[in-house]
């Protein structure tokens, strides 16, 4: 089912949690909303499964106005934080419960629910309760509920946040191939940028109630639209230097050329020059010079910190080269992975 | 280990003291006294003398009508006090716990019963349930019904201290399953209600199967408390009902005890014991249906634990 969301707005007294917000969600993808917290990711989700209501704007599924119906009329599945599932119910009467609402008679049920259960791998455990499951079965339970009544829309919000880092890796995998298998158009809420990296068809990235960029994954890593974007991409960090334009050339404020080129911008602009650890060389040929700080092997990489522009920042170097404390190096950058932002505006020249 | 001096190891035991004092004077020593007392016969209270040792007592107080009406009337009222009560505080609970207009205006409505003397209002009562100028009974005839001689015997009266009694326990009760209401996580209603269930079965399938270790918890509260059925007497009749149609268990202690002269002590101190087994009995039943809700509900950490390990 494709979406579409029409200028959303959504006011909470004087809070503006949701701004302005458009976007359109195609049939059958996986779109991670993406955000800090108190970013308007949750906000957006609520109002998409219809536990809120926007205060302007319009949301579509496919050409049905939806923006005020009632949840149960929409034809979503719902995954929530701390899965939600009913602890006095069997697994087996969890999943069956939203069909037991339909009236689904109860042959049907229980075949329909086992074929989910199936579906996310609990079938062996039909008979426990949710409290005699692990965290990574309890989610696989709550995404077959969700997902037996055939919803038009499966929301997920933070569905992976109370799991420890490994089984969080596994269910993501999880619920990747599940959507794949289903082909349900899914909507995906995280604070995680990695996560959302590796699930999504497409993320949206929000801050303050506002759409940053809806891209393809990779294509917001390597593209962003802002300053925000590029900070809040990325592991490790993206790198941030502070410096100003004098006549197309980017000085750092410690008076170096940084050999970063832009154009139309105006004299005296103050900028950021981000760059990406992977996007450092080490190139002693080169005229911007930096000090080493130190070096830390980690597994197959070696990550060196420097000084560059009084500020310590990391790039991934050739680790032939034995760099030691106070070394005096030279740096280039790559063409790849290298921004120049606005400092007030994070606008990206670069 | 170091020895530590003989005041320090002493200590605990101090500061325990006046507690332990207290309960052994007033509470542990009038138990074993009862029990003493019930199998003493022909006890003399005043001059401690007794005829024989033995079961005598419970012989008599079996075969006495009177305490078989007691334990008749007692059972009866704990049957229909019990449930009805409950059933009322679940669906009341349920409302004050929705958010609705003027929630503190019934919440205080509902509680006044706890904060007002048990006397006072079953004085109340008895105006409300007067044949004559009483307004139920007015009410009634507005209703084109009979009127129910309340006050009066064949049953009218045990109908109005089961009414009485109804009311006075419902504060604590809606108090007790309001707090189990509010430990359930709304995101449950959500959920419920995001795949369409509708008020009903979200109170029949969700609410009350979440409330039931609190509803189990509040019958046996509750059932332990009415079979102690006692003071609501005396404001609505003065007495037990109509030519003693009312005899309760405790009453029926307290009328051997202190009404009768010559007193029958050992009558009493033998119903008081039979009391306080039955008592006693339902204390553990509570205890046991707390264990097995907890085990329904799969919180047995062991267990969990267990069957965690297993799907590692």
């Amino acid at each position: 089912m494709k979406i579409r969301l029409e200028n959303i707005v959504k006011r909470f007294d004087d809070n503006t949690a949701v701004n302005d917000f458009s976007a359109e969600i195609e049939s059958g993808e996986l779109v991670t909303l993406l955000g800090p917290s108190g970013c308007g990711k949750s906000t957006m989700l609520n109002m998409l499964s219809g536990i809120l209501y926007p205060t302007e704007g319009k949301i579509y599924f496919d050409d049905d106005d939806v923006t005020y119906m009632s949840s149960e009329k929409r034809g979503i599945g719902l995954v929530f934080q701390n899965y939600a599932l009913y602890p006095h119910m069997t697994v087996l009467e969890n999943i069956c419960f939203p069909l037991e609402i339909k009236r689904v008679p109860k042959k049907e049920r229980i075949e329909r629910a086992k074929k989910m259960a199936e579906l996310v791998h609990v079938e062996g455990m039909l008979n426990r309760k949710p409290g005699q499951l692990s965290g990574g079965q309890q989610q696989r339970v709550a995404i077959a509920r969700a997902l037996v009544k055939e919803p038009r829309l499966l929301l997920l919000d933070e569905p992976l946040s109370n799991l420890d880092a490994r089984l969080r890796i596994e269910m993501r995998e999880e619920i990747r191939r599940i959507q794949l298998e289903t082909g349900v158009t899914t909507i995906f809420v995280t604070h995680d940028q990695e996560e959302a990296m590796s699930i999504s068809d497409h993320i949206i990235l929000m801050k303050l109630g506002v759409l940053q960029q809806y891209d393809k994954p990779q294509y917001l890593y390597d593209q962003p639209a802002n300053c925000f974007v590029a900070d809040f991409l990325g592991n490790p960090p993206i790198n941030k230097v502070e410096g100003v334009v004098e006549g197309g050339k980017v000085i750092l404020n410690t008076g170096e050329d940084s050999l970063v080129r832009v154009e139309n911008v105006p004299d005296g602009t103050k900028v950021y020059l981000s760059f990406r650890a992977e996007s450092v060389i080490l190139d002693n040929k080169s005229p911007l010079k930096a000090k080493v700080v130190m070096t830390s092997v980690m597994g197959k990489e070696v990550i060196t910190s420097f000084v560059l522009g009084g500020k310590e920042v990391r790039g991934y170097m050739n680790s032939d080269a034995e760099l030691e404390r106070d070394q005096e190096i030279g740096i280039s950058f790559k063409k790849t992975g290298v921004f120049v932002f606005d400092y007030e505006s994070g606008e990206r020249y670069l | 280990m170091i020895k530590r001096p003989f005041f320090e190891r002493i200590k605990p035991l101090l500061y325990l003291l006046p507690f332990i004092v207290s309960v052994t004077i007033f509470t542990l020593y009038p138990i074993v006294n009862v029990i003493r007392m019930s199998f003493l016969e022909g006890y003399k209270y005043l001059t401690g003398a007794y005829t024989g040792i033995g079961f005598g007592n419970y012989q008599k107080v079996f075969a006495d009508p009177y305490f078989r009406q007691a334990l008749s009337n007692t059972f009866k009222y704990v049957l229909i006090v019990v449930p009805v009560s409950t059933v009322i505080a679940v669906v009341l609970a349920n409302l004050l716990n929705q958010k609705i207009k003027f929630q503190s205006f019934f919440q205080t409505a509902y509680f006044l019963p706890m904060v007002t003397s048990s006397l006072a209002v079953g004085l109340a009562w008895r105006f409300m349930f007067n044949d004559k100028i009483g307004i139920l009974n007015y009410v009634f005839s507005l209703l084109g019904m009979d009127t129910i001689p309340f006050l009066g015997k064949s049953g009218g009266n045990f109908l109005a201290v089961a009414i009485f009694g109804i009311w006075s326990i419902l504060p604590n009760t809606i108090i007790l399953l309001l707090s189990g209401l509010q430990n359930i996580d709304p995101l449950y209603y959500t959920a419920a209600k995001v795949d369409g269930a509708k008020t009903l079965r979200i109170f029949f399938r969700i609410t009350v199967p979440l409330l039931a270790p609190t509803i189990m918890l509040v019958v046996i509260i509750n059932s332990i408390s009415t079979f102690k059925m006692y003071h609501e007497l005396f404001p609505l009749f003065g007495g037990p009902g109509v030519a003693y149609n009312l005899f309760t268990v405790v009453y029926y202690i307290y009328y051997e005890f202190r009404v009768l002269t010559p007193p029958k002590y050992g009558l009493a101190a033998a119903a008081a014991v039979l009391l306080l087994i039955t008592v006693f009995i339902f204390t553990m039943l509570q205890r046991a249906v707390q264990a097995w809700s907890r085990r329904e509900r799969g919180e047995d950490v062991k267990k969990v634990k267990k069957h965690r390990d297993e799907f590692r």
